[in-house]
C-alpha cells in the first residue's frame, strides 16, 4: 500500500515505554495515559450505546414487535441517548484533548496533571454508576432531555431520574475540570513561537470547545440541581401543583443543550481540519477564517437554543428571533465546509482510511446542515419536530460529523499513540461499511417523520407508510454495526501486528509528529521553537512552506521567549533556500533515544493516587441520595458524610503533596 | 378553495422531476400520515415554505456533494513526487461563500416570518372551539359551544374553521394530525393555540398522535379526527349533547348548568369532586342556546351518530395485538340494564370512581374519559384497539396488561395486575358481570 510505502521514514527504534502495571495506571497523572484511558473507556461505552440502538432498531423493525416491552424501550432510548453524548462521544473528543493538545502546542504535559486524571477517574465512576442503574433495573427512562414534570417526583417515583440527574451532575464536574485544564494549558503552555494563529486547527477546535463547556454546563448543573432539589426535598421549582413553569426547565435545558451539540462536533471538526490538509499536502484553506468561523459558531451557538421549543408556543416574536439566528449559524458552518472542500482542491490527496472518514464528515455533515436549515424555519418545523425527521437530522450531525470525524482521528493518531499503524485494507472495509451503514440507517428516517412517525414510540401499526423506512433503517442498523465490529477488531488487532509507524507516518506538518511514536512520557526531550503554522513541514519539506510569514523564534507578537534567553523578532528575511538556518532556529525532529525523564533530567509530575482516591469519594457521596428515597435517611446520611469525610480527606492529602520531586 | 397565486406560479414552474414525483407519492394512500396535503390552509402555508426548503435544499445539496466529488476525483495523488502549491486562502472566495449563503437564508427567512406571523394570529371569533385536554395517555376533547365532553376522537365540519385549545392535566404532551396540521405542545400551566381549516377535503378520518414523549404508554396515545360534511356534524353533536341513551334518569327540568366547564376547572382530583360538575351530571342538557349560529331547533339530521365504520381505512383501525393468555368468554350474554345496576347500585369494579356518564347521577368521575356516548366512537384506550365487545370486555378485564402504565385499574378476578405486581382476588369481576358492563356500555350510543 502506498501508507506503508511512505511510512518508514525512520528506524524503528524501541522507545521508552514507561512502567506498566495496574498500579501505574491507577496513579498515572501523564496525559498520554489518561488519553488512552478515555479513549478505552468511551469505545466501551459506545459499543454498549451501540447496543442499545441495536435493540431499539430491533423492536422498531417492524409493526407491533415484542422485543421490548414499553418501559424496558423508553429506559433503551434514554440510556442510548445519554449514553452516546455523555459517556461515547464527549470522552472520545476528551482523549484526543488529553493525548493531542499538549503534544500540538508543544508542552510536556497539561496544566494542572492531577486534575486531568481527576477528571478521567470522575467520569469513569460517574458512567458505571448511571449504568449501574441497568443492574437493578430502574434504568433512567425520561429521555436524555428529561423535560419536567415528567421527571418529577409525581410522575416518575422510582429510582430511574435520580441515577439520571446524579449521574448527569457527576459527569458536569468531570467535564469542567477538564475544560478549565485545557483553557490554562493551551493559553500558558504553547511552546515558544507557537502564537494563537499558529496553532493547529485541531487545538483551535479544542480551545473554542472548552469555554463552550465552561459555559454551558453551569446552565445544566443550576437546571438538574433545581431538579434535585425538587426530587429529594421537596422544592417546588418544577412542581406543576404549585405552579411551576415546565419551561423553565425546557429553557434552562437547551441553554446546555444547544451549545453540547457544538462540543460534540467541534472536536470532530478539529480533527478534520489536521487530516484533510495532511492528505492533500497543503496547509488549511483560509486558516484565519476558519478560526473565526469556529468562534463564531460557538458564539451563535448561545443564541439559538430554543430552536428546540418551537412548538411549545413561544409567540411569533419568539420564534422569529430565534427561527433568523438558527439561519445565522448555517453561514460560518458552510464557510468551513467550502474551506475543507478548498483544501482538498489543487492539492494531492490521497485516501487512506482516516481521509475517507474525514471526507466522510464534510459529505455526510452537509446534508445534516441542510437538514438543519430546514427546521430552521418555525412553521415547517412544527410539522418535523418530534418526529424521525429530527431523528435522521441529528444523526447525521452526530453520526454523519461527529463519529466519523472521530473515526477519522483514531486512524490519523493511532500511530502517534501506539508506534503501530492500523491496517488500511480493513479499514477500508470499516469505513465502506460504516459509511453504507449509516446511510441505510438513517436517511429513510428523513422519510418515515415526514410521512409523519413520531420520535420516541416503541411500537406502531402497519399500514401507516411506515413499514418499509423502518425496515431499511434496521438492516441499515446490522451493517452500520459490522462495521463498527471491523473497526474494533482493526483496532485491537493493530497493537500487535500493525506495521511500524516511525515519527511521521502521514508527512503532517504539526509538532506532534516530530516527536518519536510512543511519544516518551516528557513529550519533547528539547522544547521546540515554532516559526511558522506548519513548523514539521518547514523542516522536511521547506521549499513548500516557503511563502508563509515565518519569524526565527519566541513570540513576535508579545516579544518575550521561552527560555529567558532569545527574545523573538520578525525575521526579515524568510527562510526560503537554507534549511539549516531554520534547524538552528529550534524546529527540530527528535529520535527515540530508549531514556526516561529521570536519566535525562526532565522533571515530570509524580504519579498519585489521589485524584482516583477524591473523585470515588465523590461519587460515594452523590449515590448517598439514592437512599433518601429507599427510605433509609441514616443509611443515606452515613454514606453521604462517609464520602464528604473522605472525599476531603483526599484532597488535603492531594494539595498538601507536592506535584514533582524536589531537583 | 382554489391555491394561492404564489403556490400556483411555484407549482407551475420546472421542477426537478424527482421531487415532484416524490412530493405527489408522499400524499398518496400508502403514506396516510403524510404531512405533504393541502387539506388545511395550515398544511398549504407550511407545504409552501418546505417546498421552498426542499429545492434550495436540493439545490446546495448538489452543488456542495457535485464540487466534494470533483475534488476527490480531479486532485487524487497521481504520483508519490506530487507537492502541490500551497495556497492559503482567496478572500474573493472566502466572501463569496459567506455572502451567497446568506443570500439564500434570506430567501427562506422572509416567508418564514410571513407565515410564523400568519399561523399564529389569533383564530376568528366565529371558530369552531375545540378544547384539548392531554391526559397520561389519552386526550379528551370538549367542544364548549355544544356542551360536547368526548375522548380520543374529534369531529370536525368540512370548511369550518377550528381553534383548539391546547392544555394538559399532568405532562406534556403534543397534538399531532399530521395531515391536516400541527403540532403545537400542551405545556402544563400553560394554555396554547393552533387553528387550521379542514377547508380542502372531504369526508374523511384522520390519524392523531401524541408527539411529546410523556412516559410508558407514550407510543399507545393516538387519536383520529373525522372531517364530515356540516350537517352530519351537526347530527352527531345533537347526538353527543343527549344524555346517556341507556339508563338515563329523568330530568330535573329546574336546574340548567353546562355540562362541562369550559375553563377546566371541573379537571381537579377525584376527590375534590367540584359541585357544578356534580349537579352537572346528574343534569340533563337540554340543547343550551349560547351559541347564535347554531340554534336550538335547527333541524338536524339524527339518523349521522358517528363516522360509518366502513369507510375507515385500513390505517384508520388499530392493530394493537392482544397480550397473549388474556381471554374472555365471549360465549357469554351480557344484559345492559343488569350492568347499569352492578356498576350504579353495587358499585361495581369501581367504575364511578373515575368515570362521567351524563344523565347516571352515580357515575361523575373525572378522571377518566366521559363515557357518556362511548358506543358512538371506535377505538378505546387512546385509539390503540378497536372499540367492540371483545376488546371492550378485555380491556374492563385487565387495562393494565393491555396497555403498559395506565390508571385504569385490572379488576378481573385471578388477573396479574402488572403495576402492583399482585393477582387480583376472587372478589374481582368474573366475566358474566364484565359482559354486563360491556354490554351496558354498548348501548351509550
Amino acid at each position: 500500500m502506498a501508507i506503508t510505502a511512505t511510512a518508514p521514514a525512520y528506524a524503528p527504534v524501541e522507545s521508552y515505554v514507561g512502567e506498566s502495571g495496574l498500579w501505574s495506571w491507577l496513579t498515572t497523572v501523564d496525559h498520554k495515559r489518561i488519553g488512552t484511558l478515555y479513549l478505552f473507556t468511551s469505545l466501551f461505552f459506545f459499543v454498549v450505546g451501540g447496543l442499545e440502538a441495536g435493540m431499539l432498531r430491533w423492536q422498531l423493525a417492524g409493526p407491533n414487535k415484542h422485543v421490548l416491552s414499553a418501559e424496558l424501550y423508553n429506559q433503551m432510548f434514554t440510556m442510548h441517548g445519554t449514553t452516546m453524548i455523555f459517556l461515547a462521544i464527549m470522552p472520545l473528543s476528551a482523549a484526543f484533548f488529553n493525548y493531542i493538545i499538549p503534544l500540538q502546542i508543544g508542552a510536556r504535559d497539561v496544566a494542572f496533571p492531577r486534575l486531568n486524571a481527576f477528571s478521567y477517574w470522575v467520569f469513569l465512576f460517574g458512567a458505571l454508576f448511571m449504568n449501574f442503574s441497568w443492574l437493578i433495573g430502574a434504568a433512567p427512562n425520561g429521555g436524555w432531555f428529561g423535560y419536567a414534570p415528567l421527571t418529577t417526583m409525581q410522575f416518575s417515583q422510582g429510582l430511574n431520574i435520580d441515577f439520571w440527574v446524579i449521574g448527569l451532575q457527576i459527569l458536569g464536574v468531570s467535564s469542567l475540570a477538564a475544560a478549565f485544564n485545557f483553557i490554562t494549558t493551551i493559553i500558558n503552555m504553547r511552546a515558544p513561537g507557537m502564537n494563537l494563529m499558529r496553532m493547529p486547527m485541531f487545538t483551535w477546535n479544542a480551545f473554542v470547545v472548552q469555554f463552550l463547556l465552561v459555559l454551558a454546563f453551569p446552565v445544566i448543573t443550576i437546571a438538574l440541581v433545581f431538579l434535585q432539589f425538587d426530587r429529594f426535598f421537596g422544592t417546588n421549582f418544577y412542581t406543576i401543583a404549585a405552579g411551576a413553569d415546565p419551561l423553565l426547565w425546557q429553557h434552562l435545558f437547551w441553554i446546555f443543550g444547544h451549545p453540547e451539540v457544538y462540543i460534540l462536533i467541534l472536536p470532530a471538526f478539529g480533527l478534520t481540519s489536521e487530516i484533510i490538509p495532511t492528505f492533500s499536502r497543503k496547509p488549511i484553506f483560509g486558516y484565519p477564517v476558519m478560526a473565526y468561523a469556529t468562534m463564531l459558531i460557538a458564539f451563535l451557538g448561545f443564541g439559538v437554543w430554543a430552536h428546540h421549543m418551537f412548538a411549545v408556543g413561544m409567540g411569533p416574536i419568539g420564534d422569529t428571533v430565534f427561527g433568523v439566528t438558527t439561519l445565522l449559524i448555517a453561514i460560518p458552518t458552510g464557510v468551513k465546509i467550502f474551506n475543507w472542500i478548498f483544501t482538498m482542491w489543487g492539492g494531492s490527496l490521497q485516501f487512506t482510511t482516516a481521509m475517507k472518514f474525514a471526507i466522510g464528515l464534510v459529505g455526510l455533515f452537509t446534508i445534516g446542515g441542510i437538514s438543519g436549515v430546514m427546521h430552521a424555519s418555525p412553521p415547517a418545523d412544527l410539522q418535523q419536530t418530534d418526529t424521525y425527521f429530527i431523528v435522521a437530522h441529528f444523526h447525521y450531525v452526530l453520526f454523519g460529523g461527529s463519529m466519523m470525524g472521530i473515526f477519522g482521528g483514531i486512524y490519523y493518531y493511532y500511530p502517534k499513540m501506539t508506534g503501530r499503524l492500523m491496517s488500511e485494507s480493513l479499514g477500508s472495509w470499516n469505513f465502506w461499511l460504516t459509511f453504507i451503514g449509516m446511510n441505510l440507517t438513517f436517511f429513510p428516517m428523513h422519510f418515515s417523520g415526514l410521512m409523519g412517525m413520531p420520535r420516541r414510540i416503541y411500537t406502531y401499526d402497519s399500514g401507516q407508510g411506515w413499514d418499509g423506512f423502518n425496515l431499511a433503517s434496521s438492516i441499515g442498523t446490522i451493517v452500520l454495526m459490522i462495521g463498527v465490529a471491523l473497526f474494533l477488531h482493526n483496532f485491537f488487532r493493530s497493537f500487535r501486528r500493525g506495521a511500524i509507524a516511525g515519527n511521521d507516518p502521514w508527512g503532517a506538518a504539526t509538532l506532534e509528529w516530530s516527536i518519536p511514536s510512543p511519544p516518551p512520557e516528557y513529550n519533547f526531550e528539547s522544547i521546540p521553537r515554532v516559526t511558522s503554522r506548519s513548523p514539521l513541514w518547514d523542516v522536511k519539506t521547506p521549499t513548500l512552506s516557503a511563502e508563509v510569514p515565518h519569524t526565527s523564534g519566541g513570540d513576535q507578537r508579545v516579544n518575550v521567549s521561552f527560555a529567558g534567553s532569545h527574545v523573538g523578532h520578525t525575521d526579515s528575511a524568510p527562510l526560503t533556500s537554507e534549511p539549516r538556518q531554520r534547524a538552528e532556529s529550534g524546529m527540530h525532529i527528535e529520535l527515540p533515544t530508549g531514556k526516561s525523564a529521570r536519566e535525562l533530567g526532565i522533571p515530570m509530575p509524580n504519579p498519585s493516587i489521589k485524584p482516583l482516591l477524591c473523585a470515588g469519594s465523590m461519587v460515594i457521596m452523590f449515590s448517598g441520595l439514592l437512599f433518601i428515597h429507599k427510605d433509609n435517611l441514616p443509611l443515606a446520611l452515613a454514606v453521604i458524610i462517609g464520602g464528604a469525610l473522605s472525599m476531603t480527606f483526599s484532597l488535603y492529602a492531594w494539595v498538601l503533596t507536592p506535584l514533582e520531586d524536589a531537583h | 378553495m382554489p391555491l394561492p397565486p404564489r403556490l400556483r406560479r411555484h407549482h407551475a414552474a420546472a421542477l426537478p422531476a424527482l421531487l415532484a414525483i416524490f412530493i405527489a407519492g408522499c400524499a398518496n394512500a400508502d403514506y396516510p400520515n403524510s404531512v405533504f396535503t393541502r387539506f388545511t390552509e395550515f398544511n398549504r402555508d407550511i407545504g409552501y415554505l418546505f417546498k421552498l426548503l426542499i429545492y434550495l435544499g436540493t439545490f446546495v445539496f448538489i452543488f456542495v456533494e457535485g464540487i466534494l466529488l470533483y475534488t476527490i476525483f480531479k486532485f487524487r495523488r497521481k504520483s508519490d513526487s506530487e507537492r502541490p502549491k500551497h495556497v492559503h486562502g482567496n478572500t474573493t472566495l472566502e466572501i463569496l461563500w459567506t455572502a451567497i449563503p446568506a443570500v439564500i437564508l434570506a430567501f427562506i427567512a422572509v416567508p418564514t416570518v410571513r407565515t410564523i406571523f400568519k399561523s399564529q394570529a389569533v383564530a376568528s371569533a366565529d371558530a369552531l372551539q375545540v378544547e384539548v385536554i392531554g391526559h397520561q395517555w389519552w386526550w379528551e376533547f370538549r367542544y364548549p359551544q355544544y356542551q360536547i365532553t368526548t375522548a380520543n376522537e374529534i369531529y370536525l365540519p368540512v370548511g369550518r374553521k377550528v381553534n383548539f385549545k391546547l392544555t394538559t392535566q399532568d405532562v406534556l404532551h403534543s397534538f399531532s394530525i399530521p395531515q391536516l396540521g400541527g403540532k403545537r405542545d400542551l405545556i402544563t400551566n400553560h394554555v396554547n393555540y393552533l387553528w387550521f381549516t379542514p377547508d380542502s377535503v372531504g369526508e374523511g378520518a384522520w390519524n392523531g398522535f401524541c408527539a411529546e414523549f410523556c412516559g410508558t404508554s407514550h407510543g399507545n396515545m393516538h387519536f383520529r379526527v373525522f372531517t364530515v360534511a356540516p350537517s352530519n356534524f351537526e347530527g352527531w353533536a345533537a347526538n353527543q349533547q343527549k344524555m346517556a341513551a341507556f339508563g338515563a334518569v329523568a330530568p330535573a327540568a329546574a336546574s340548567v348548568v353546562p355540562v362541562s366547564t369550559p375553563d377546566g376547572t371541573a379537571r381537579g382530583s377525584a376527590v375534590a369532586l367540584p359541585a357544578a360538575t356534580g349537579i352537572a351530571a346528574a343534569t340533563p342538557t337540554v340543547p343550551v342556546v349560547t351559541n347564535p349560529t347554531h340554534p336550538a331547533g335547527t333541524a338536524v339530521p339524527a339518523t349521522f351518530v358517528s363516522f360509518p365504520y366502513d369507510k375507515l381505512g385500513v390505517h384508520n383501525i388499530p392493530q394493537t395485538p392482544l397480550p397473549e393468555g388474556l381471554t374472555f368468554n365471549e360465549s357469554l350474554k351480557g344484559d345492559p340494564q343488569r350492568g347499569l345496576d352492578f356498576m350504579t347500585k353495587q358499585m361495581g369494579g369501581g367504575c364511578v370512581g373515575c368515570h362521567m356518564i351524563n344523565g347516571n347521577p352515580v357515575m361523575r368521575g373525572v378522571i377518566g374519559p366521559n363515557l357518556t356516548h362511548v358506543a358512538s366512537r371506535t377505538t378505546l384506550a387512546g385509539g390503540i384497539y378497536p372499540n367492540d365487545a371483545k376488546h371492550l370486555a378485555l380491556w374492563v378485564k385487565n387495562a393494565r396488561w393491555m396497555k403498559p402504565g395506565v390508571i385504569m385499574p385490572t379488576l378481573g378476578a385471578g388477573q396479574y395486575d402488572p403495576i402492583t405486581k399482585t393477582y387480583i382476588p376472587k372478589t374481582g369481576l368474573n366475566d358474566q358481570q364484565i359482559a354486563d358492563i360491556v354490554a351496558y356500555l354498548q348501548a351509550l350510543k
